[in-house]
Formats: structure tokens, sequence, C-alpha cells
């Protein structure tokens, strides 16, 4: 009996390994594979809780439209599934839903409930630093950084649209100077519901390599300090939008959501580049006031991808390969923050 | 035009110094990953041939311009002729397996992991004009496919280019579990060859002869046996002693191959490191240096008690690896692709 089980498990395991091949390969030729359900999650029993669900919305609020019980700015930025360890509870009132159903609901793991209820991110936007006669940090052989993030830009937008679930839309698709003001107006025109802006690093008196990720907030870092001045340079944003500004400092809920990103993003590039390059050194998550996040009610981040005043880095951002890998490891910290590691998502694996 | 009701199976390592293919007809063939064409019209005439790939392109190389297209474990992106030779090495190895040429086939190819990361659209491309069906895998997860080690092993891969590190947990290995590193079969060779020079400035020798040293006499650790082999010093054969070079070529990859392997176990779930621990498994031509998996297992020591092993054929490990992921993939995997 013992040797059946084992024999049924192996095959199991075998059959799990081919499908993620599999899927691995379509996904390279951009293609996903039909949705598969769990041996744990049948068919019958996702039509039984969305109808428990439909049922628990009507009998609460009386109908399904009209709920309140999460703020939608929290319903995109997918919270209701990445809820981060030590922070309260911020779903809402869910003492309204105690209960068994609620419980059920929530501790789903194979099908998360903002996910289950076809919520979630569904816009990322993608920020290039500079453009246009900004040109932003220049190599010594002459390598512009407004073009490096522009194409690593369009790249990571057509890794992530693979996924049909995101709109992805860049601030700039081209060569032009686009103003931070207008950065962020883009970003609320477009409802995104997370905002990555990508930059390279310059550091003349350090012949390093370094890897960091910012979220807005105060530094007393006088390094980050003078990074966020030139970066904010040109931001149009006038002192008529100073209360506006000040009001989104508070918004704690949108720091926690943005660290977590941060997080994400960071040990992701430094993770992945690590393996391929030898002198990068991890700088970590930071705060730091750029205008650029503060401006934009969404979680956002600005990631310094490396340093374009490094003389190897700057021969290898020359090349297709390393963008490449760089697009794709962004695209593995995004999808992580989305709790849809390409891994777990993908492959179905877990260790 | 192929028949739906015949299907063929083939496994195909592609390395950077040897690829090899295999076939469920029973095929199994290898040639060394050169391709060269003639480099005018004179050296058309004299070889005879539009392309040569293997022993025969090394022969013929003062006619040829050659192309080792996997050069560090990845297609060099911007040189065509690499992307050319990957095809013409892949058809080639199709060729000379498939001798049925109604039948649809399915192939699984096994890459260095570096370039399974970088090159994994363009190998897909170099490859699927010439099967009907296609999946390209890391090599060192065909060869623990292949063996039966899906779950707490790890397969070291040392190949020519790259070695390439896997850990398997009972699922296809993700990002973390698996790493690459330069140290391996072309460091030894450009070791040896510094090594050489610097002891015997007058021999006259080049890198591919140093490759033949190396295969025939690799080791690490300790050994009894002379090494010896014949050099030209002035145009006249003269024996020379290399074992010291030797060794210390050979034994250059071992930090950064230990270094590696304890980094990987240490990043595993603590709860199951030990069972990796006995069960490392090293493939590639560089399982084939004398006493490496004893030198190894020995240096691990320190973290608890290790099990290395080598690969019973290293050549046609990753491709029967590939084979057997063919034969088992569903039928409608292969549809689908």
């Amino acid at each position: 009996m013992i040797s059946v089980l084992i024999e049924r498990r192996n095959l199991r395991m075998k059959s799990n390994i081919l499908r993620g091949v599999f899927e691995d390969n379509l996904r390279v030729l951009g293609r996903r594979a039909a949705p598969r359900w769990g041996t744990g999650f049948t068919l019958s029993r996702k039509l039984l809780l969305s109808l428990c669900t439909a049922v628990v919305m009507v009998l609460i609020h009386g109908s399904f439209p009209s709920h309140q019980w999460f703020p939608e700015s929290q319903i995109r930025a997918g919270l209701l599934y990445r809820q981060p360890v030590g922070v309260p509870d911020l779903r809402g009132p869910a003492g309204a839903l105690s209960g068994e159903v609620f419980q059920a609901l929530t501790e789903n793991q194979e099908v998360p409930l903002w996910r289950l209820l076809g919520m979630g991110v569904k816009t990322i936007m993608i920020d290039p630093g500079h453009g246009g006669r900004d040109s932003g940090a220049i190599g010594t052989r002459g390598t512009m950084e407004k073009d490096l993030v522009l194409d690593i830009a369009r790249r990571l937008k057509s890794k992530l649209e693979v996924y049909d679930d995101y709109r992805v839309v860049l601030t700039r698709d081209e060569d032009v100077q686009v103003p931070l003001k207008e950065r962020v107006e883009l970003a609320q025109r477009h409802q995104a519901d997370i905002f990555i802006s990508i930059h390279l690093n310059y550091l003349p008196q350090k012949p390093i390599n370094i890897i960091e990720t910012f979220y807005f907030g105060p530094s007393d870092d006088v390094k980050t300090s003078r990074l966020a001045e030139k970066e904010n340079a040109g931001s149009e944003i006038g002192l008529n939008n100073f209360k506006e500004m000040v009001e989104k400092l508070n918004d704690e809920l949108r720091l926690v959501e943005s660290r977590e990103l941060a997080v994400s993003i960071q040990s992701s590039l430094y993770n992945s580049s690590r393996k391929h390059g030898s002198d990068i050194f991890d700088y970590g998550t930071k705060q730091a006031p750029f205008v650029v996040l503060l401006g934009v009610d969404v979680p956002s981040v600005l990631v310094e991808l490396s340093c374009l005043s490094n003389v190897e880095e700057e021969k290898k951002l020359n090349t297709e390969s390393h963008r490449e890998n760089i697009a794709r490891y962004l695209e593995t910290g995004i999808l992580d923050y989305l709790g849809r590691n390409k891994g777990e998502a993908l492959y179905g694996a877990s260790r | 035009m192929a028949q739906a009701d015949k299907k063929l199976h083939i496994g195909i390592d592609l390395g950077t110094s040897r690829s090899s293919t295999a076939a469920d007809n029973g095929e199994k063939r290898w040639i060394t990953s050169y391709v060269g064409w003639p480099k005018d019209f004179v050296a058309a005439q004299v070889v005879g041939k539009e392309v040569l790939f293997g022993d025969e392109a090394l022969e013929n190389r003062l006619s040829l311009q050659i192309c080792r297209p996997l050069e560090r474990g990845i297609i060099r992106e911007g040189i065509e002729r690499s992307e050319e030779a990957v095809k013409a090495i892949i058809r080639h190895l199709v060729e000379l397996v498939s001798k049925d040429s109604d039948a649809r086939i399915h192939a699984v190819v096994g890459v260095p992991a570096e370039s399974l990361n970088i090159n994994k659209l363009a190998i897909r491309k170099a490859v699927s004009e010439y099967v009907h069906s296609l999946m390209v895998v890391s090599e060192p997860f065909a060869v623990a496919y292949g063996m039966g080690q899906l779950k707490n092993a790890m397969v070291i891969d040392i190949g020519a280019g790259t070695t390439d590190f896997c850990i398997m947990h009972g699922a296809i290995p993700g990002e973390d579990d698996q790493r690459t590193n330069l140290n391996a079969g072309d460091h030894i060779d450009e070791q040896l060859f510094s090594n050489l020079s610097e002891k015997y400035p007058n021999a006259t020798f080049n890198i591919n002869m140093v490759r033949q040293f190396k295969e025939q006499y690799s080791f690490v650790g300790d050994i009894d046996d002379e090494i010896k082999v014949e050099i030209p010093v002035d145009g006249k054969p003269v024996m020379h002693d290399i074992k010291d070079e030797m060794r210390r070529a050979c034994e250059s990859i071992l930090p950064a191959l230990i270094e590696t392997t304890a980094e990987l176990i240490a990043g595993f779930d603590p709860e199951f490191q030990a069972k990796v621990k006995k069960n490392i498994i090293l493939a590639g031509g560089g399982s084939l240096i004398r006493g490496i998996d004893g030198v190894l297992q020995e240096a691990l020591k320190e973290y608890g008690s290790c099990k290395v092993t080598c690969v019973d054929d290293p050549l046609f490990a990753g491709s029967l690896g590939a084979l057997k992921l063919a034969q088992d993939m569903p039928a409608s995997y292969w549809e689908t692709l």
C-alpha cells in the first residue's frame, strides 16, 4: 500500500515537472497554457466558492456594486492578497464579514480573493527616466542614460504584456522630454495601479557598480538627497501644488506597499545580477524624496538599475543581452510583488 | 510530408565543446561542436563540402572559417555565424539520428543554463526549422531527469564554457535553484596553456593541443603516474613532463566549484540540506577529471557528510535525459507547441 502511494506521488511529481517544462517553453513563445485547476480545487468547488461570495455580499450589503469593504485604491493595488507582515489589517471593516465564509475566502491560498473577484493590478506604468534634451547620466563611451532606460522599459513592457491581465503603459515611448509633473499626470490619467520609474546611477568618485531602489520618504543621507535633487530637477511642480503634496505624505498605506514593491524589485535585480556580474553591490531599498514618487497615488518606486559610471557596466549595458536580462529581473520582481512568482504561477513549483 | 502517426523522439545535448544526440529508434551520436565553412572557392574545392562538422572541421581548419558557436555557454549576439553555426549543428545532429524522414520529430534540447537564460528564443528559432515540435531545457536539469533524480539532488554539469549547478526539489528548478560560473573546461585549457608557456618557453603548441592533453591526462589531488607529452621544440619532437602544470590547471576550478556548491546547498530548505549533500552528481566532460569526485567530497566535509558521484556516461547523459523527457511528455503538449 505504501509503495503504491509513493509511486503515485512520484508520478504526480513527474507530471508537474513535465507540465512545468511545457509551460516554460510556451512562455518563451509568448503564449500561455490553459488554466489548470489542481486536484484540490475542482471546478465545482470554485463555483461553490463564487456562489458563497455573491450570497454573502447580497446579505450584508444588499447589492454587489455598491459595497465599500475595500477602498478602490487598495483593491486595485492587490492589497487584499498581500498583507504585509507587521502591518495592521488594512482590509477595511473585515469584522462585518466575520464568520467561517469570510475565513474560508481569505484563507484560500489557491485562488486569492482579489483574483477570485476579478480584481487586482490592471495597469502597470513604467517610467523610463529623462529623455529629449535631458540625457541623464552619460558614460565615458558616450552612452546616454535616457536611451538605455527607454530600451529596458520597452523590453519590460513586452514581457509583462505576455500576461494578458495587465495593461502596461510607458510614460514615454520615444526620445522626448517629459516633465516630472506630466509623468505624474499620466499615471493618474491612465489610472495606473503601480508605478515603476527606472534610472541608472552615476558615481564618478567610485569605480563600483551598485543597485538600489527607492520609495518615497524623507532621507538623512547626503548622497540620497543629492540624487533626489538631481532627479527632481525640472519637475514643473509649482508651490500651488504644495498642499496636495503634503497631504500625500500621510498616505501610510501607499508607503507600505511601495516598500514591498521596492523590496521585491531590489531583491530580484540584485540576486539575479549577482549571478552574472562579480562587482555588483546591494545598496538595498531606501526612502528618498523623489517628487515623481510623491505625486503618484499608487505604490511607486524608483529603481537605479546599475551604474553608468562603471566602465565595465557601461560596456555590458551596450549589449542587448544585458538589457534583456535586466528587463527580465525587473519582470520577476514585479511578478513577485503581485504574488505571481513565475515559478509558482506557471510551474506550480514551490519548495 | 510527415505522417501524423509516426513520431520520432530526439534528445539533444547542445554543448560548448561536444554535442550529442539520442533518438528512440536506438541511434546515438556525438560530434565536437565545431562548424566550418570553406574560406574561399579554392578551399571549397579542397574540402569538397559546403559545411564541415566536428573533428572533420578541426582537421581542415586551415581551409575553413571555423566557429565554436556556444563559446562560454552562450550564442554570441550580433555574430551571424554563431547563430548560423547553431542551426547547422542542430540540423546535422537531427539528420544523424532521424533516418526515417517521414516521422514527426519531437525534440527536447538541453543547453547550458546560461544560454537558456540569454538565448532561449534564439535557440528555439535555430532548432524549430528542423523539427516539428520542440522544447528547450537546461542541461543539468536534463541530466537529473534522465537519472530519475527529481528530488533532493544536486547536479553539477562541468562543461567546456560553463559549470552549471542545479538543485532538484521535485519541481522544475527555478532561478534560485541554479547557478552558473565560467570556471570550466575552457578555463582549465587557458590555465594549462599559460602554465606550459611559462615552464617551456621554447616549446611550440596551441590551445587545441593543450585541450587534447587535458582530455587525456586531467586529474586533481595526488596520482603516482607520470604525465609526459610530446611537444615540438625548434621543429624537433621533445617529451615534456606536464604533471604539475596539469594538476594546477585542473585544480584552478575547484575553489569556485566548492564555494558555489556550498552556497547553493546553504540556500536550500534546511530540512532537506543533509539529503542533498548525500546526492551530489557530477556530469559533463569535467566529471572525467580523475579524482574530482573525491576531492570535492573531501572539501565539502566541513559542511557535513557528503557523497559525490559521477555520471556513468557524461557524453550522453544530457542527450539521454532530454530523450527521456521527450518520451515522457504527453502528446497534447507536443501538439500545442
